[in-house]
């Protein structure tokens, strides 16, 4: 366990150094991106091997105590994050908002417990694992706008404005950010249906409107309400960067704050 | 006050079902306004908070906004010929559509109940407690299955793992299947569904002779084990009399060890503590015990498994509808993805 706590701490100064790099980058109004990414890179393959390590100790995926769901969610973030980094190089800045988000995640991570879990036989499943990797890919999508939308946010700001000049226009980055927001609604209802199949066998039942399920629910209805809203009242940039930030939070208080609250069977991350 | 106005052989005059139809449409047109969804999204999340905390759960908080939102949704097809062009979207919509009338349907026909079952005994259709929709006819004794035994495994700390529950059943041409069923491997008789659960204890198996009446095999189910480990007793009533007797099962050993792990199984060692009036016996596998209403003959202790059994023939065909909602909307995007580059070249130089 040693090492895999060595390497998790190495990967984490390492993706704390690409944010420093990144955040610099764009308060000096220089370009260091392919450093940033490299970093990034290498925190990802310390990281990696970390939890694989893990997994092949503990004969189970990361997805049963705080410690493993946090960790395993801060590599698939910023997996997703590093690869519309690689792909989409005019919102590469974005990068000094995502990754002190993410510092938020690696520090609750440092501070919970890195104890074993025992694996319940309802999480015995193929369709767990399908459900939290389409939760993922959805919450690395909102990440992704939610990179776009901060940018939008900031340039109300006079540092935002001129440190971010570099970036597309706001009705662009809207744009994009969007096209992400309707990426992550077909994976968050492709995860309400893994997880409503794992249910069924789990417990017997696809769908009880338990805590979580109600919240996973209203945050799928709100991500649907942003995208109609969207389509029906054209608002201004600006109102849809905020509407994207209520969904990440949404959808992060419903990954990571429901569970602590909750004593159904189905409890997420706890 | 306006009266309708009808000429003289009886129909309406042209211009009124003109009118009359204008105010159809004009109706529809309000009814299909896409600002009128986004009002009823919010009535839906409030109705949800609502539902979820709320002292009593009224279907009705869910019900109402998905009728609404439906009658939202035809009303939009109907009117808005700019959605309906848009065959992605327009199929995703439609798919929803049929995942709710599939959930009503689920809701009328569904069934969701309980059974405890010996071991090495059939399931003969009663179930302890039943849930279900008022139009499901439970289809009783026609579902059968036999339980040939269990197994669970026990982690350190008494954690339950991995359950096995031995079943056979016949097919509806009379042919014998075995199989394995777990808590997430049902077995699935008519789309009834099977589950093992964790609500399984120890039974004692008797043989009654009743005084000039035939004898019957039978057993009684102390309550769940580990969950009721100190509780291990039961009052039932003698077959065929009004004579209730109380019986505890006695035993020191150690069942399911915190320290290692283990599996569960009855006792080695064991007694039947049987109290009948103000007699109080013991009784030994194999012993029989003379009563005023007949003999009891204490055949040993075996174990009961809990089922969870659950109906709901919609499921398949929900899962083909939200998959087809998820694929239309994934094409949806494509589509628009593709008729709208986000970047030009020169930007992405």
């Amino acid at each position: 366990m040693e090492r895999e706590l060595i390497l998790l701490w190495c990967a984490i100064s390492v993706y704390v150094l690409a944010g420093v790099i990144a955040i610099f980058g764009v308060v000096l109004g220089k370009r260091p991106e392919r450093t940033v990414l490299a970093t990034l890179i290498i925190a990802l393959l310390l990281h990696g091997i970390s939890i694989l390590m893990r997994w092949d100790r503990l004969d189970h995926g990361p997805y049963l105590t705080m410690f493993e769901i946090l960790s395993s969610n801060v590599w698939s973030l910023l997996f997703l994050y590093s690869i519309a980094y690689w792909r989409y190089r005019p919102i590469r800045p974005t990068s000094a908002i995502v990754l002190p988000l993410m510092f938020v995640m690696m520090g609750w991570l440092m501070l919970s417990s890195p104890g074993e879990g025992h694996l319940p036989p309802t999480y015995d499943t193929t369709w767990l694992v399908i459900h939290i990797l389409f939760g993922k890919v959805f919450l690395g999508s909102v990440l992704i706008a939610v990179g776009m939308a901060g940018v939008i946010l900031l340039r109300r700001y006079k540092l935002g404005t001129h440190r971010l000049s570099r970036l597309p226009s706001d009705q662009r980055l809207d744009d994009l950010a969007f096209r992400f927001m309707a990426l992550g609604l077909i994976f968050d209802t492709l995860m309400l249906i893994a997880g409503a199949i794992w249910a069924q066998d789990a417990w017997g039942r696809y769908w009880a409107w338990d805590r979580l399920e109600t919240w996973s629910f209203l945050t799928w209805l709100f991500l649907a309400f942003s995208l109609h809203l969207r389509v029906t009242y054209r608002p201004q940039p600006v109102r849809d960067a905020v509407m994207i930030m209520v969904v990440f939070l949404l959808a992060f208080l419903t990954f990571f704050g429901v569970p602590f609250v909750t004593t159904v069977p189905h409890q997420g991350a706890v | 006050m306006t009266m309708t106005q009808q000429t003289a052989n009886g129909h309406f005059p042209r211009e009124q079902i003109y009118r009359i139809r204008a105010g159809v449409w004009h109706a529809l047109v309000r009814m299909g306004s896409l600002r009128l969804t986004l009002w009823l999204f919010i009535l839906f999340a409030l109705c949800i908070a609502g539902y979820y905390f709320g002292g009593q759960q009224h279907n009705g908080l869910i019900i109402t906004p998905l009728l609404l939102l439906s009658l939202n949704l035809l009303a939009t097809i109907a009117t808005h010929t700019t959605f309906r062009r848009q065959v992605p979207l327009l199929v995703f919509h439609l798919a929803l559509l049929g995942m709710l009338l599939l959930l009503v349907l689920g809701r009328l026909t569904y069934l969701k109940g309980e059974a405890e079952v010996t071991s090495g005994s059939d399931f003969e259709g009663l179930l302890n407690s039943i849930d279900a929709g008022p139009l499901h006819h439970w289809p009783g004794s026609k579902l059968h299955f036999h339980l040939t035994d269990f197994s669970i495994d026990y982690a350190p700390g008494v954690q339950r793992d991995a359950t096995r529950a031995q079943v056979s059943w016949q097919d509806s041409v009379g042919n014998t299947h075995q199989g394995i069923v777990g808590d997430q491997l049902p077995l699935v008789l008519d789309n009834y569904r099977f589950y093992t659960t964790h609500n399984k204890g120890f039974a004692a198996l008797f043989q009654w002779h009743p005084q000039g009446a035939m004898a019957q095999a039978g057993s009684i189910h102390f309550p769940s084990y580990p969950a009721n480990e100190y509780k291990q007793a039961q009052s039932w009533v003698l077959p065929g009399t009004r004579h209730e007797v109380w019986s505890q099962l006695d035993f020191d050993e150690l069942i399911l060890d915190p320290q290692n792990t283990s599996q569960f199984r009855p006792p080695v060692e064991h007694q039947l503590i049987l109290r009948s009036g103000s007699e109080r016996h013991l009784l030994r596998p194999g012993q029989t015990l003379q009563l005023a209403q007949g003999r009891l003959h204490y055949q040993g202790l075996g174990t009961w498994m809990g089922f969870r059994v659950f109906y709901d023939w919609t499921l398949p065909w929900l899962l083909a509808t939200v998959l087809l909602a998820v694929l239309s909307l994934g094409w949806h995007y494509w589509v628009k993805a593709a008729a709208r580059p986000w970047l030009n070249d020169e930007e992405l130089s």
